[in-house]
């Protein structure tokens, strides 16, 4: 009973993580490279888990968010820089979403001037008119919908030993396509603002320490699933379209690619699995901008508050999704650019976020007994490192191109 | 006493230190306060050189502004040495937290501090949680301003006054006590609770900790069930079960059963003997039906008595209970026979016995009625109280429709989120 009052947050934000760049990514994974790089999304899921527990463990321990901790530890210039790159990654992130959104819903036959605005009332809607309670219910049923590429997975038929013997040996093919994936997959799966609306979110729930064993599980079974879930779209794409040899750029191209190898209802499966990811992806990056500027600057925030009450928040909330939306209707935008350097700005801000988690975490007059052990920084630092190269990688291989 | 004028700590901080002879001895990174008379003196300063810090009596101080800062002795005569967590630090402790702003009823950030002379000692004046504060911290005021009347708009002021604000830290307390103002106990509990719902859950309970029996048990009935839960639970049990006891018993026995079982029962325990019964009474029921719902609290008389008599018992009565709008007349079983609203007692000859003007029979329902029929009864017959009776017609307790309001707007917009 317990658990199911804490469930939620990890949840959540883990599959919000599969959003349209994300499922974009791992289809053309699936597709370029076949079943070669589940090793390294076993190993991403590992590093996910770690990082998450982290930010969960701070929200429980302090009941504060991690805007918050970071203005209160380091003062207003380094939280300015956080919030400023924050907004951006997160409002070109947005637009992604909407994208997303516009594609699935083409794949049905909607024009993107009609599926855009739908969906952008739609979640403008259910975050104004609603309370936390009800909209945290309708995100963990969405939730389930992700199953829908499992689905895809098995009926793609993919030679099952194959795949798990594939999973579990590590190998890395040093072409410039395996590197540029490898780190895109790194860079799709453990973002910024995951960490910032996990850490709020948890924060929010109000829970005490002693609660924190079941916001653990929470944790690591919403990591689990979404890698899980993950690991479907690339055995789904793998066994199909690298089967036989046929490349794609986007989501939509996976979906339309998948209906004459693995039937219609694969495709529609997969049509709707993105435009749930979409919808949810942009419900949850505007309320995570929202939430960390509002906090770290001292307004009031919160779902259930009205306009009135709370203005900055409402209204940046809005402001992400008119922007995320107008992006995607304005013709002739450089929509691919756009995506591109929003990848960049994350990519220059997971490291800075990971260092002051790391730093907030070893500090003691904020976290009292609960602060990483020695074991546990090795990992958290390992990690750190190993994600920071890679998203400098990242961020330097456009220009290398 | 150097001249000091009004200063902000955004101007001051990391600022050079030079001693008597002239050398630098490091800059000049936080201040440490001590109770003053309305507002915290500053004692000492605080000047850190790499590791190494150096705490410099206020006394020692020659030159305080926002160009220069000298002492009037040398580096060679300070002892360097720790901050402990005990004492009160301006930067630590205040700086970009979180601060109750009692006037505007809301919880702010503090943005910026401001230091000034009061009585001949440098004290802490007042923050600043606006825009304005932000922008000097990161140093462009002068330029926001330029570029701010470039377009016709002034970047507000938003100073608040030290003794218009509460610190949500118990140590911090102890700046303000001897402080006849406004105080957090002084605003209107539903205020109390939005600015509880505003702060982090460890520092709702010492909040609470600072309000008298009666203001806490009145806010936290403003509050949702599963916060009200968390908030007894983080307070010491003897302080907890006294909150409990004054506030009203329906809302009281809802936090118990959000409590865990060995919690409720060992707060219980310490409550007087006739409260926890009527709480045992109350968590008998399930919690959505017409005696989950009720309160035990209600004002009933006999049927022999007169009207005169009768008023002055509803004067002595009411302040027990939550509602006098209804007096409900019992026999020696406690069987409901009738009810006489407050009207009926006013407009009626004062020599009228009670059972010449009550009206019957009475509109109940039994305990175990679910919500949706209380709120059917209640809407129909516009009631404002609806008594809850057992198979034999004694009356156990009453449910206002305040309770069954709040619950039906509860579904579809929630206290907090």
């Amino acid at each position: 009973m317990i658990l199911l009052s804490v469930l939620g947050p990890g949840i959540i934000t883990a599959n919000v993580d599969n959003d349209a760049g994300g499922i974009a990514t791992y289809a053309i994974a699936g597709a370029q490279e076949g079943y070669g790089l589940l090793w390294a999304l076993i190993l991403i899921t590992f590093n996910l888990a770690v990082i998450q527990e982290m930010a969960a463990r701070m929200g429980v321990v302090t009941g504060q968010g991690l805007t918050d901790l970071i203005r209160e530890r380091f003062g207003v210039k380094v939280t300015m820089v956080t919030l400023l790159l924050l907004i951006f990654a997160n409002l070109t992130t947005t637009v992604a979403e909407f994208a997303g959104v516009a594609a699935a819903m083409e794949l049905f036959g909607v024009s993107k001037y009609i599926s855009v605005p739908a969906a952008a009332l739609f979640v403008w809607f259910l975050v104004v008119r609603w309370n936390y309670k009800q909209v945290e219910r309708i995100l963990l049923i969405a939730c389930l919908i992700y199953f829908t590429y499992v689905a895809s997975g098995f009926m793609a038929n993919p030679p099952w030993g194959e795949v798990m013997k594939r999973a579990v040996t590590p190998s890395i093919k040093f072409t410039p396509g395996y590197i540029n994936l490898f780190i895109a997959l790194i860079g799709t799966t453990i973002t910024p603002w995951m960490q910032f609306y996990l850490q709020s979110a948890v924060a929010d729930k109000g829970l005490s320490i002693e609660e924190y064993k079941y916001t653990k599980i929470d944790v690591y079974f919403g990591v689990f699933v979404t890698d899980f879930v993950a690991f479907f779209i690339i055995v789904a794409t793998a066994a199909t379209l690298f089967a036989h040899g046929i490349q794609i750029e986007t989501a939509a191209d996976a979906a339309m690619a998948l209906e004459p190898l693995a039937g219609e209802y694969a495709k529609i499966l997969f049509a709707i699995g993105l435009l749930n990811a979409s919808v949810l992806g942009a419900l949850v990056l505007p309320l995570s901008t929202a939430y960390a500027v509002t906090e770290s600057l001292g307004w009031e925030s919160g779902v259930s508050r009205t306009f009135k009450d709370a203005p900055q928040f409402m209204g940046l909330y809005t402001f992400f999704i008119f922007i995320g939306a107008a992006a995607i209707m304005i013709p002739g935008l450089p929509l691919m650019k756009i995506m591109l350097f929003s990848q960049t700005i994350s990519g220059i801000l997971l490291p800075v976020v990971l260092i002051l988690m790391l730093k907030l975490i070893n500090d003691r007059r904020i976290m009292g007994e609960f602060v990483n052990t020695p074991g546990r920084n090795i990992v958290a630092w390992s990690t750190a490192i190993v994600l920071m190269i890679a998203t400098v990688m990242l961020v330097a291989s456009p220009f290398f191109q | 006493m150097p001249y000091i004028g009004e200063l902000f700590v955004s101007e001051l901080l990391k600022k050079p230190v030079l001693d008597k002879m002239g050398e630098d001895i490091g800059v000049l990174t936080d201040f440490i306060l001590v109770p003053g008379d309305t507002f915290p003196k500053i004692s000492a300063l605080v000047v850190s050189r790499r590791k190494k810090v150096l705490v410099i009596d206020w006394e020692a101080v020659k030159l305080f502004n926002r160009h220069i800062i000298s002492i009037s002795i040398r580096e060679s005569d300070l002892a360097p040495r720790e901050m402990s967590e005990e004492e009160m630090l301006l930067c630590r402790d205040l700086l970009d937290k979180q601060i109750v702003d009692i006037d505007g009823a809301k919880v702010v950030r503090v943005n910026d501090l401001k230091v000034g002379e009061f009585h001949g000692h440098l004290c802490l004046m007042a923050a600043d949680v606006g825009l304005r504060g932000l922008i000097r911290r990161i140093g462009l005021e002068s330029q926001g301003e330029r570029l701010s009347s470039f377009f016709g708009y002034k970047i507000p002021r938003n100073l608040i006054s030290w003794n218009y604000l509460q610190s949500l830290k118990p140590k911090l307390t102890r700046l303000t006590l001897n402080i006849p103002r406004h105080k957090l106990s002084e605003l209107h509990p539903a205020d109390i609770a939005h600015i509880l719902s505003q702060i982090p859950q460890k520092d709702r309970a010492a909040l609470i900790d600072t309000l008298d029996v009666e203001t806490a048990a009145e806010t936290l009935e403003e509050m949702g069930t599963s916060d009200q839960a968390s908030i007894i639970e983080e307070l010491d049990a003897e302080h907890a079960s006294d909150i409990l006891e004054h506030m009203a018993p329906d809302e009281a026995a809802d936090v118990l059963q959000d409590l865990p079982t060995d919690k409720a029962n060992d707060l219980l325990q310490r409550m007087e003997k006739e409260g926890a019964d009527e709480m045992e009474e109350l968590l008998s029921h399930e919690e959505d039906t017409a005696g989950g719902l009720m309160t035990t609290e209600y004002l009933s008389l006999t049927k022999d008595l007169t009207v005169r008599e009768a008023i002055d018992q509803v004067r002595l009565l009411s302040p027990n209970v939550e509602t006098v709008y209804y007096i409900y007349i019992l026999d020696k079983d406690e069987k409901l026979q009738g009810v006489l609203s407050l009207r009926d007692l006013i407009v009626s000859q004062q020599d009228n016995t009670l059972e010449e003007i009550m009206t019957h029979p009475v509109k109940t329902v039994r305990a175990d009625a679910d919500e949706k029929e209380v709120e059917r009864i209640i809407s129909k017959y516009r009631l404002i109280a609806l008594p809850v009776v057992d198979e034999e017609g004694r009356l156990l307790g009453i449910i206002t429709m305040d309770d069954i309001l709040y619950r039906t707007l509860n579904h579809t917009k929630g206290k907090r989120g």
